[in-house]
């Protein structure tokens, strides 16, 4: 009796070892890239990459990489409902619907911002580096389907 | 008797102050010169990065020159170090010995639908389908700094097909 429950609970372990790494592994590579684009920027020299990745999960999160921009008063991450921006455009006036992410977190530097559930992505096309405060874009990345 | 003896600026010093200094602060506080030369430098890393998986290194949309041409084209580096080239969303028309070939952005032969000099290039194969996701490998050393657009190219007529400039990942 004793020596079967021993050799239940091994079996037990060894499958819980093994099975727990095989969906680890599933997770890991169930990251999905699902659009890409670089930012342009003039006026505030915003150069970089922005990325939608799509978590293990169904999260969305956005990602900047090689990400630079010029630091500056109340400046946000959004998504906007165009194609594209240009330098310093004001979408308070054009009255362009936008999602929030989130203040910036650097102006340099790789960074990562959750896009909230629900974001139609067919709908909001761009990123846009934008300070709030003056209402205006520094750089806008236009996404594209990787 | 108090007599005023100093000049208007020192008699006044005090609402000057009282009304300069909220201004210079609210400007402050609005422009936030200082940020002009202070940068915030952050690291995250990305979000479930498998190291085991390929990276991507540079990417780039394919645009249509002779054919319409059209999807994206991507240099993965596995984890042991090779490197290859994917297609996807692909979509290009069929031709005659139809190949992808690296080859130089700043190309002045890529501004052009036939190739007239010398194309400077790294062959990566003929063309496995007018359609569809498809892995190219890349040959061991290729300089991507300088070999940084993917092209569809047919050899038969020198023609190119369509051109994707890479640009870092």
């Amino acid at each position: 009796m004793v020596r079967n429950v021993k050799t239940v609970l091994a079996l037990a372990a060894l499958v819980f070892t093994f099975g727990w790494q095989a969906l680890a592994h599933a997770q890991d590579s169930m990251t999905k890239t699902l659009e890409t684009g670089t930012f342009h920027g003039k006026v505030h020299s915003t150069s970089g990459r922005a990325t939608i990745i799509q978590e293990h999960d169904g999260k969305l999160v956005l990602r900047l990489t090689s990400f630079k921009t010029s630091n500056g008063p109340d400046v946000h991450v959004i998504l906007i409902a165009a194609r594209d921006a240009d330098d310093d455009a004001n979408f308070l006036k054009s009255s362009t619907e936008r999602v929030e992410l989130g203040m910036l977190k650097g102006n340099e530097g790789d960074q990562n911002y959750e896009v909230p559930d629900g974001t139609d992505l067919s709908k909001f096309q761009t990123v846009s580096i934008y300070c709030e405060r003056f209402n205006a874009n520094f750089g806008a990345a236009p996404l594209e389907k990787f | 008797m108090k007599e005023y003896t100093g000049s208007w600026f020192s008699r006044r010093k005090w609402i000057l102050v009282g009304v300069g200094l909220p201004i210079l602060v609210a400007g402050w506080w609005a422009f936030r010169p200082e940020k002009f030369w202070i940068n915030q430098v952050v690291n995250e890393p990305a979000p479930f990065a498998s190291s085991t998986d390929p990276q991507p290194l540079y990417t780039g949309r394919l645009e249509g020159k002779v054919h319409q041409t059209s999807g994206r084209a991507t240099i993965y580096q596995t984890s042991d170090g090779e490197q290859y080239l994917r297609l996807t969303d692909f979509t290009t028309s069929n031709g005659p010995d139809v190949h992808v070939l690296l080859a130089r952005s700043d190309d002045e032969n890529l501004g052009q639908e036939i190739v007239k000099s010398q194309l400077d290039s790294v062959e990566l194969g003929s063309l496995k389908g007018n359609q569809g996701d498809q892995n190219y490998d890349l040959p061991a050393s290729v300089d991507l700094q300088k070999y940084n657009a993917a092209i569809i190219y047919c050899e038969r007529f020198h023609a190119i097909f369509g051109v994707a400039r890479l640009e870092r990942f």
